[in-house]
């Protein structure tokens, strides 16, 4: 696979567009900052996606990641960080020396990871010699796709070969997927519920439900009522 | 139409299952519950009704050819076959091979080359290998009669039930356990194969299980369900045996095949034992024990422990009948056997004659129904072992008309009368219970053979064949125990109608002592207290002493409490004793009409060959008979193939035939004047006997009507003497016999006898055991024990004093050393625990790029 | 003046060698680039969940380091695909599922959030060592 003229520009402007916007997600003081730019950087991989014709997956990661994902952690940012003013000034780090052990780590891995990258690719392509796609023969194959309706477009058959191999070859890890999403619908509910919401679904004993509000002093707004 | 015939099991076993899973836990109401289980009832009925129409009478081409549903599709590979082939692999495999080419060589060889060669073929092929048993369902002339008595007696009883089952705790469990045993008994006779049989053979088992021991809080009740259940338990051994026979002897299960290859083996006369002898006894010991014969008929009384709609239906209409069905379908393996006919015969013949003797006696409405019950099963064994299987399930439809409303009419009075089941607490019932009283005429008359109505008919077509059968020897002796087990049927029904519904109200003044009492497992459902001294822990259903005076009569209904001799204010909501009977809801009544007029009418399908004069036919009705509707499934020894379809002649019936041409005449016929069958000669031959004195068939015929039917009028006028005109009689009698009453009234001390000669050994031999457990095996198993728990002391002090000291003091010098160390690397925080594991993922990388690294700085 | 040239040539082609295949590699960016960025985005990742105080943007980061994985996965499927393996789409297959397990593990981590913040009114790492014994 090699990336050429348009391409290839747009290849370093969303690649770096990724890891500036992923970088400013770690280090952006205020948590809906973070959100942002994480929000970008998903976006911007999500362009990568479409470079590597994974259109179908570039659109899962913009359905799921930014429109639901990133929803949710705002939702729960402006649930949580009520209090964000009054502790603006606070550290966003932790203590320096987990941080500074962090970093050594981190840059100890990038020059790793960098160094393994290009001697198993490499080392991949010793072990491959086939040619990859030539530019023509790419333009070609994507001009033998059919026109969209607004005509400025392809469509490729890349969602059509998603979604048939996942139903063939993995159509069980795609039910147990269900399953977990469902779970984890259940989960989060029966965490995030308050304990008067529990009482309200009338699955805890009244009797508990007096000596929890007794003994817990951190229950003010219940033992109110 | 017959297409959906597998609807037909399934329906009532999904009602089944919404009753009973969901019928508890979603607090159904009992209209909701007996909606879904009469109608899930009701539509298996219409779709049985419209299978066998379009089957039978829709210019079905296949008649009378069983029907598979797997023609049509609906059927799966239950076992799946192959079996040795996957164990035995190819070999097998190649065998089967070789033995297809060869006999397709066969095919083109000389005949009298190919039967060289077929014998040795035959006798070591592979069959086993093809032992393929499929899941479906077969609709042919003697299954679809026995859907048709199962769906549609089924569908009254269900009804009754509803109304005698109202306010129950239980109702949901009850009409459960009720669908689940309907689908097992469809499974039973719809099953195209041995295998589905036995399934639902054993299903009807576990159903009756359940249901007798529906008051499982009563001890009665649940000893009785366990009897029936360890009972069934040695006939379904010996079916067992004859099943494993015959796969290990045909190689398949399925019906077809079985009886298509049977067809070929030779008859074995009296005394021989080939395998086809020893495959009947099989299942003959597994008839016995479902339908209650002589040996082990021990369960059927007790079973009347469950409710009454459960005794009509499990134990009296269809259950009890699946031997029959049993040997009526295997009837190409009975008659390949002589000796095998004989016993079905004699043993049909005592069971008549021994419960029919045994039921003048009783006093417990339902137990005197229930020996009656065996009694006409041992008709139908009768009738099976003179090798007239049509007339004996013709007896088995019939029975289930008139025993069905017998039972069900039992039911009524019980529920009159405030569960009060003991004969001498009635009588006079006709004033009050009008319905039940003449829907019970209807049956009575039919029971006690009495012309037009249905019993007479089937009941003397049985007479007449064990008089003029020539399979087996004996058949005087069949008919002579025939006739007087009828005349004392006669008497105890009459005694039954009797004591029941004429006479004086006994009811007003009899005092206590019944026999059993369904109130009170009512009011232990219910959580009411319990009258009298008995405790309910013990289980054990309160009685009264007898002679206790139950109390005087209250004239006004309204508020009448039943006052006892001693105090019982608790009585709560069921009393019982001095009560006005009441008329049952039209719930209950209705199925009785049903019933009734089945009983009045259903006979004629039947009707004998001795009225050809009159009907203008030997069987009038075409189709419509039984015996032109089930002679394909009777297979005839003499042309050893199933009889013809129309031809109207089966064994028992051609008497119209030309004697001369032996090739088509059947046995009866051959035999008729030469005395020389397939079976040999059997000896002397009533029928033959008496026909030679007349010159006339028809005259012989109608001598036998005759015998049998004043056989009936002698013990309705014996029970008429004795209980209506001379009530003193009985005691004078009982007083003068007394030996044979007290034979008679205590069952002829069979459960005395099982319990001395089984249970009392087999606890003797389980106390033995038990004995040298305790003694010797513990024995041992303590000494060892007590040894290890010694040797274990020692080394468990070694083990403390010693080796742990030594770890303990190098624990201690290691904990002092670097529990500070291992306390720090615990902080607690997630972020510490995290940049271990990066650190872990760091060296993870170095070590796998170990290599690569080193080269780099080479 | 030829020599002369000729030297400059030299160091020119030596120099313009170089040059060239650094920008003939960035002109043509392949899988080791998609790899890199892949790593890259792994690692800031990991130094969000190592560093950062705020549980969410811990959180953020975890889906950082999800989404590194998945650009590698997807570069290569890409990549098989090219050189004509049959089990090409399972990198995409692969990348799906992990959108789903993220998405579970948002929602469930954000309960929890949710639950510990109720509990004990903070959403600081270091102010929660529940883990300490």
């Amino acid at each position: 696979m090699t990336l050429s003229g348009y391409e290839a520009v747009f290849f370093w402007i969303f690649g770096l567009a990724a890891i500036f916007a992923g970088l400013l997600t770690v280090m952006a003081r205020n948590a809906v900052h973070s959100a942002l730019f994480l929000i970008s950087s998903l976006v911007s991989v999500a362009a990568l996606f479409v470079l590597a014709r994974a259109e179908f997956i570039a659109g899962v990661q913009i359905l799921v990641y930014v429109g639901g994902v990133m929803v949710l952690f705002l939702f729960v940012i402006m649930l949580v960080n009520v209090g964000a003013q009054e502790r603006g000034r606070e550290e966003i780090f932790n203590n320096q020396r987990q941080v500074a052990a962090s970093l050594i780590f981190c840059l100890l891995l990038v020059g790793g990871v960098l160094y393994a990258v290009n001697r198993g690719y490499s080392g991949l392509q010793a072990l491959n010699p086939r040619p990859e796609g030539t530019v023509g023969q790419q333009s070609i194959r994507d001009q033998s796709h059919p026109p969209s309706a607004t005509g400025s477009s392809r469509i490729t058959e890349d969602a059509e070969n998603v979604g048939a191999s996942l139903y063939r070859y993995a159509s069980l890890p795609f039910e147990i997927a269900s399953v977990l999403l469902l779970v984890a619908i259940i989960g989060s509910v029966m965490l995030a519920r308050t304990l008067r919401q529990e009482a309200s679904a009338d699955d805890v004993a009244p009797e508990v439900l007096q000596d929890e509000i007794a003994t817990d002093p951190t229950l003010p707004q219940i033992s109110a009522d | 139409m017959q297409k959906y015939i597998w609807l037909v099991p399934l329906l009532p076993l999904i009602g089944a299952a919404i009753n009973g899973l969901l019928g508890r836990k979603l607090r159904f109401s009992e209209r909701l519950i007996g909606g879904i289980a009469v109608g899930s009832v009701a539509l298996s009925f219409l779709i049985s009704v419209a299978a066998v129409y379009s089957y039978g009478f829709g210019g079905h081409p296949e008649w009378p050819k069983p029907y598979l549903t797997s023609q049509d599709g609906f059927s799966f590979n239950w076992i799946p076959g192959g079996a040795v082939s996957i164990n035995q692999g190819a070999e097998a495999r190649t065998q089967i091979e070789l033995q297809k080419q060869v006999e397709e060589r066969l095919a083109t060889m000389a005949p009298e080359e190919r039967g060289r060669f077929q014998s040795i073929l035959v006798s070591d092929s592979p069959r086993f290998a093809l032992l393929n048993i499929e899941w479906s369902y077969q609709l042919d002339p003697l299954s679809s009669i026995f859907m048709l008595i199962v769906t549609g007696v089924g569908l009254c009883i269900f009804v009754f039930a509803t109304g005698y089952m109202h306010g129950e705790a239980g109702f949901y469990r009850f009409f459960a356990y009720m669908g689940l045993f309907m689908f097992a008994m469809l499974v039973l006779v719809m099953g195209s194969n041995f295998l589905m049989m036995f399934v639902g053979w054993e299903g009807v088992g576990l159903c009756s299980y359940l249901l007798i021991g529906y008051y499982f809080d009563r001890q009665e009740a649940a000893n009785a369900s366990r009897k029936a259940f360890i009972t069934n338990r040695i006939g379904d051994f010996g079916f067992v045996l004859a099943i494993f026979g015959i796969i290990a002897t045909f190689g398949s299960a399925q019906y077809t095949d079985v009886f298509e290859q049977a067809k070929a083996y030779p008859i074995e006369l009296l005394g021989q034992w080939g395998i086809l002898s020893w495959i009947a006894l099989g299942l003959f010991v597994g008839a016995c024990g479902k339908s209650a014969q002589l040996p082990l008929h021990v369960w059927l009384p007790d079973a009347m422990a469950g409710p009454t709609p459960v005794s009509a239906l499990i134990h009296a209409a269809t259950m009890v009948t699946a031997g029959l069905y049993m040997v009526t379908r295997t009837n190409v393996i009975f008659q390949h056997s002589q000796t095998m006919l004989l016993v079905v015969a004699l043993v049909g013949a005592a069971t008549a004659i021994f419960a029919a003797t045994i039921g003048i006696t009783q006093n417990d409405i339902k137990k005197v129904l229930a020996y009656s019950t065996v009694s006409q099963l041992g008709f139908m064994f009768m009738a099976c072992g003179v090798g007239a299987f049509v007339i004996g399930i013709f007896h088995v439809m019939t029975h289930a008309f008139f025993k069905a409303l017998m039972f069900l009419g039992a039911g009524s009075v019980i529920h009159g009368m405030h569960h009060e089941q003991d004969m001498r607490r009635m009588g006079g019932l006709k004033k009050y219970m009008p319905y039940t009283y003449w829907t019970f005429m209807a049956g009575w008359l039919a029971i006690c053979g009495i012309i037009p109505f249905s019993g007479f008919w089937s009941k003397d077509e049985i007479l007449w064949n064990a008089a003029s059968t020539s399979q087996i020897p004996l058949g005087w002796l069949v008919w002579l125990i025939g006739t007087i087990a009828a005349t004392c049927t006669a008497f105890y029904m009459t005694r039954l109608m009797a004591m029941t519904f004429w006479g004086r109200e006994r009811f007003l003044e009899a005092p206590a002592g019944g026999e059993a009492d369904e109130a009170h497992a009512a009011a232990y459902d219910k959580g009411l207290t319990q009258h009298d001294a008995v405790s309910p822990a013990a289980g054990d259903r309160p009685r009264h002493e007898p002679g206790e005076h139950v109390g005087p009569v209250h004239e006004d209904v309204a508020h009448h409490v039943a006052t006892h001799g001693h105090a019982h204010e608790a009585h709560g909501a069921h009393e019982h004793g001095a009560h006005i009977p009441h008329e049952s809801p039209p719930s209950m009544w209705v199925p009785l009409a049903v019933l009734a007029l089945l009983a009045v009418i259903g006979g004629f399908v039947g009707i004998g060959p001795a009225f050809r004069t009159v009907t203008g036919s030997e069987h009038p009705g075409g189709r419509m008979n039984i015996v032109t509707w089930l002679n394909p499934v009777i297979w005839n020894p003499t042309t050893r193939e199933f009889n013809a379809a129309e031809g109207g002649h089966g064994e028992e019936t051609s008497h119209a035939a030309p004697a001369a041409d032996a090739a088509h005449a059947t046995p009866a016929e051959a035999d008729h004047g030469t005395g020389a069958s397939v079976y040999g000669h059997t000896g002397f031959n009533l029928a033959h006997s008496v026909e030679n004195a007349t010159h006339s068939e028809l005259a012989t015929e109608w001598i036998f009507i005759i015998i049998s039917l004043v056989a009936a009028g002698i013990g309705m006028l014996l029970g008429g003497l004795f209980y209506v005109w001379r009530p003193q009689l009985p005691a004078i009698w009982a007083q003068r016999l007394r030996p044979l009453y007290a034979a008679s009234y205590n069952k002829y001390w069979v459960d005395e006898f099982y319990g001395w000669a089984v249970t009392r050994r087999t606890m003797d031999a389980a106390r033995a055991v038990y004995r040298f457990d305790a003694g010797i095996v513990d024995g041992i198993v303590n000494g060892l024990a007590a040894l290890s728990r010694l040797f274990s002391r020692i080394t468990g002090n070694f083990d403390k004093y010693f080796v742990d000291g030594i770890v303990n003091t190098v624990a201690a010098f290691i904990m002092r050393l670097m529990s500070p160390l291992f306390r720090a690397a615990q902080t607690g925080f997630t972020a510490n625990y995290a940049l271990v594991m990066v650190l872990g993922l760091m060296v993870a990388v170095a070590i796998f790029f170990a290599r690569d690294i080193f080269s780099a700085f080479r | 003046m030829p020599a002369f040239f000729n030297i400059i040539f030299l160091l020119q082609e030596v120099e313009t060698t170089r040059f060239d295949q650094m920008r003939q590699a960035a002109a043509n960016p392949d899988l080791s680039k998609f790899l890199v960025i892949g790593a890259l985005l792994f690692i800031i990742g990991v130094a969000g969940v190592l560093t950062r105080r705020n549980i969410i943007v811990i959180f953020m980061s975890i889906e950082l380091i999800l989404n590194a994985a998945n650009l590698n996965f997807i570069a290569f499927s890409r990549y098989l695909h090219e050189t004509g393996s049959v089990n090409a789409l399972a990198g995409q297959l692969f990348a799906v599922f992990v959108i789903v397990v993220a998405a579970a593990e948002a929602a469930i981590g954000l309960g929890i959030v949710i639950a510990l913040y109720r509990n004990k009114e903070t959403i600081w790492v270091d102010e929660i060592d529940l883990l300490k014994w």
